[in-house]
């Protein structure tokens, strides 16, 4: 494995209270996989991720507990100084919004150059150089000329190419891209994603993509974790969760999404509103909008049940979920 | 197609640039809407899909009467919107309401729910007596699923899509008969985006009400719509029923569009033929001459720099008869 997250668990302090984000995840990414984090808004999906960067804010962020194993190494342990080195150079992050991602006040030859000067000690010029070849890898037409460009001269998928160049300046072999393209319109975010698999197949980089949307996942992952209220509850290759999921979450997710066959008539919704991270319900977490729920599941929280050899479910019914 | 409740022809809304200090010199001008027809019908629900910038949501605005187009006409029931002023623009203005994207934004904070959703009554004294308005109030908040007794809460008490229904209690509020719901589910988790379409769908049939929905999410917008158009670069360059424009499509964009879409299923995901349009859409303060699309078009030729094309029926395809139900607006459908 690559990356091996275990049992993390990440808090925010509040002013009403102590909000877990993260609660107890655990998950591999093997060299060259793409893996798809799938989650809403508050389900810890980008709050892991920025723990395994080492981009959370701290504080009001803590980690308190578990393991970010990067190529052998406990990340945790090692000194701010060793983690910046790691950042950029053998893991890096593709953020949803390009504009403010970038500094605005530096051209883009600048800022995409300071990767080779600050990481491999090169001279203006020879980054420079570095630069345009990169802009041209990422497809961003005449190069040489939009160098010179500030970040708000280009439109929202170029800027987001020249974040793509900018992860993958130095060759990490992982890339964390969260929401890469949520902010854009679907006949851009297909030229953006087409991009990504195409660079994914000449470097063979890893890839976590952290999104919300069920189409794109289909598209491009490898296996998928699905997360809820800072828990993983299901994980499986992508072809077997969208065959079969094994947790009703999952299933929810999937029977929610508008069809052919259901025109006219109502959609499966999944009944309540995602949980508040500040008073999380007991036992399951999703057991109040579970059409599955029994006495068990508002009282003892699931472990990730082994389904077979590469699925897990975190549901005490994930049998009679899995097989309809 | 039902009668028709709303007739747009050749809408125009242009916003002028000035160039420099002096005031009013005129630099040409952003083409928001720029020549839009259509036809709503009664109880009907129509889909307009395009991308940012295509000026759907100056439409949105146009039609409820928030914007003065800059030329065109909207037919409400036979009369010209667009001509009215005082009280029987107001009159009309009740039945024509909207709902808006963010409802986060569009619900003022420093208002409780009650006033929120009771505030189209102080505008429109006449729909609801003062003795009425609460029960009123409290029985939309019903409508939608919410809890009455939620009246005096303060919206940053809701979430996400608690607040899209207090939005759409308030389009309700004058009990309209054309709703224009500008993205109305694109802000909401996935999860709660099918309790709102599931709303949205519900209301219709209870208060017969006619849509026009806005969106970009094409998968939502097939389900929800009887009929879609397709905007590009400030007009429509296709429209037709749901089964025409997502089976059928004539037009290269729509084509292209479509195919866009990521398709929730990994099953022979390798085989699928995607057309990945290059560059990106051109700016609506210089648009392209002739076809709008055609600087990113693949079948794009030397005529379709020269003449613009109009929405017709497109050939070979859709039955010929009084009312076209298939129209594209391009030289090679």
């Amino acid at each position: 494995m690559l990356l091996e997250v275990r049992d993390l668990h990440v808090e925010f302090r509040a002013r009403d209270g102590v909000a877990r984000a993260v609660n107890g995840v655990s998950y591999g990414v093997a060299a060259g996989e793409t893996l798809a984090v799938l989650g809403e808004s508050g389900s810890g999906k980008s709050v892991t991720a920025q723990a395994v960067m080492g981009i959370l804010d701290t504080p009001p962020g803590r980690i308190t507990g578990g393991e970010i194993l990067f190529q052998g190494r406990d990340l945790l342990k090692l000194t701010r100084e060793e983690r910046r080195r790691i950042r950029g150079a053998e893991m890096a992050m593709i953020f949803q919004d390009a504009l403010s991602s970038l500094n605005p006040v530096l051209t883009v030859g600048d800022q995409l150059g300071e990767m080779f000067v600050v990481h491999r000690g090169m001279s203006k010029r020879d980054a420079r150089v570095k630069a345009v070849e990169l802009m041209d890898r990422v497809r961003i037409p005449a190069a040489k000329e939009r160098i010179r460009q500030y970040p708000h001269q280009f439109s929202g998928g170029m800027r987001q190419r020249i974040m793509i160049a900018m992860a993958l300046a130095l060759e990490p072999a992982l890339v964390i891209a969260d929401e890469p393209t949520t902010a854009l319109d679907v006949t851009v975010q297909a030229q953006i994603m087409e991009l990504l698999a195409e660079l994914r197949r000449e470097t063979g980089m890893a890839l976590v993509l952290i999104t919300h949307d069920l189409g794109v996942v289909a598209d491009v992952a490898d296996r998928i974790a699905v997360m809820y209220a800072g828990r993983i509850v299901e994980s499986a290759p992508v072809h077997d969760l969208y065959r079969a999921p094994a947790h009703p979450y999952t299933q929810g997710l999937l029977d929610s999404i508008p069809r052919l066959d259901h025109k006219g008539r109502e959609l499966h919704a999944i009944r309540g509103l995602p949980p508040n991270l500040l008073t999380v319900p007991s036992g399951c977490a999703f057991h109040p909008r579970c059409p599955r729920a029994r006495d068990e599941c508002r009282t003892d929280v699931p472990p990730l049940h082994t389904v077979d050899a590469r699925r897990g479910s975190a549901c005490h019914l994930w049998r009679e979920c899995l097989h309809g | 197609m039902a009668e028709p409740i709303l007739e747009v022809r050749g809408l125009v809304k242009h916003y002028p640039l000035t160039r420099g200090v002096r005031f009013g010199r005129r630099a040409g001008a952003v083409r928001a809407v720029d020549g839009v027809d259509l036809t709503l019908g009664r109880g009907e629900t129509l889909g307009v899909v395009g991308e940012s910038g295509c000026g759907k949501s100056t439409l949105a605005r146009l039609l409820v009467h928030l914007e003065r187009p800059t030329a065109g006409a909207i037919h409400y029931k036979g009369e010209d919107i667009t001509r009215l002023s005082g009280r029987a623009l107001r009159a009309v203005r009740r039945n024509i309401q909207m709902v808006f994207q963010d409802p986060y934004t569009s619900l003022n904070p420093r208002m409780t729910v009650g006033d929120i959703i009771g505030e189209p009554y102080e505008i429109h004294p006449e729909a609801a007596p003062k003795g009425e308005r609460r029960g009123r109030v409290q029985e939309l908040l019903e409508v939608v699923g919410l809890s009455p007794e939620h009246i005096n809460r303060y919206p940053h008490q809701f979430s996400g899509g608690q607040r899209q229904r207090i939005g759409i209690a308030r389009g309700l509020a004058l009990r309209p008969e054309v709703v224009v719901a500008d993205e109305p589910v694109s802000a909401l988790d996935v999860s709660v985006q099918a309790q709102v379409v599931n709303l949205l769908a519900r209301l219709q049939r209870e208060f017969e009400l006619s849509y026009v929905f806005i969106a970009h999410d094409l998968s939502v917008v097939r389900h929800i719509s009887d009929r879609v158009a397709v905007m590009y670069l400030g007009r429509i360059v296709e429209t037709g029923t749901d089964t025409g424009i997502y089976d059928r499509p004539a037009h290269p964009y729509t084509q292209a569009l479509l195919s866009a879409v990521p398709v929730p299923d990994p099953e022979g995901r390798e085989k699928r033929e995607r057309i990945i349009l290059t560059g990106d859409v051109p700016s609506p303060a210089d648009v392209p001459s002739g076809c709008r699309f055609r600087t990113r078009c693949r079948m794009a030729q030397e005529r379709c720099a020269l003449e613009m094309p109009e929405l017709a029926a497109p050939t070979g395809g859709g039955p010929t008869g009084s009312v076209a139900v298939h129209e594209v607006a391009c030289h090679f459908a």
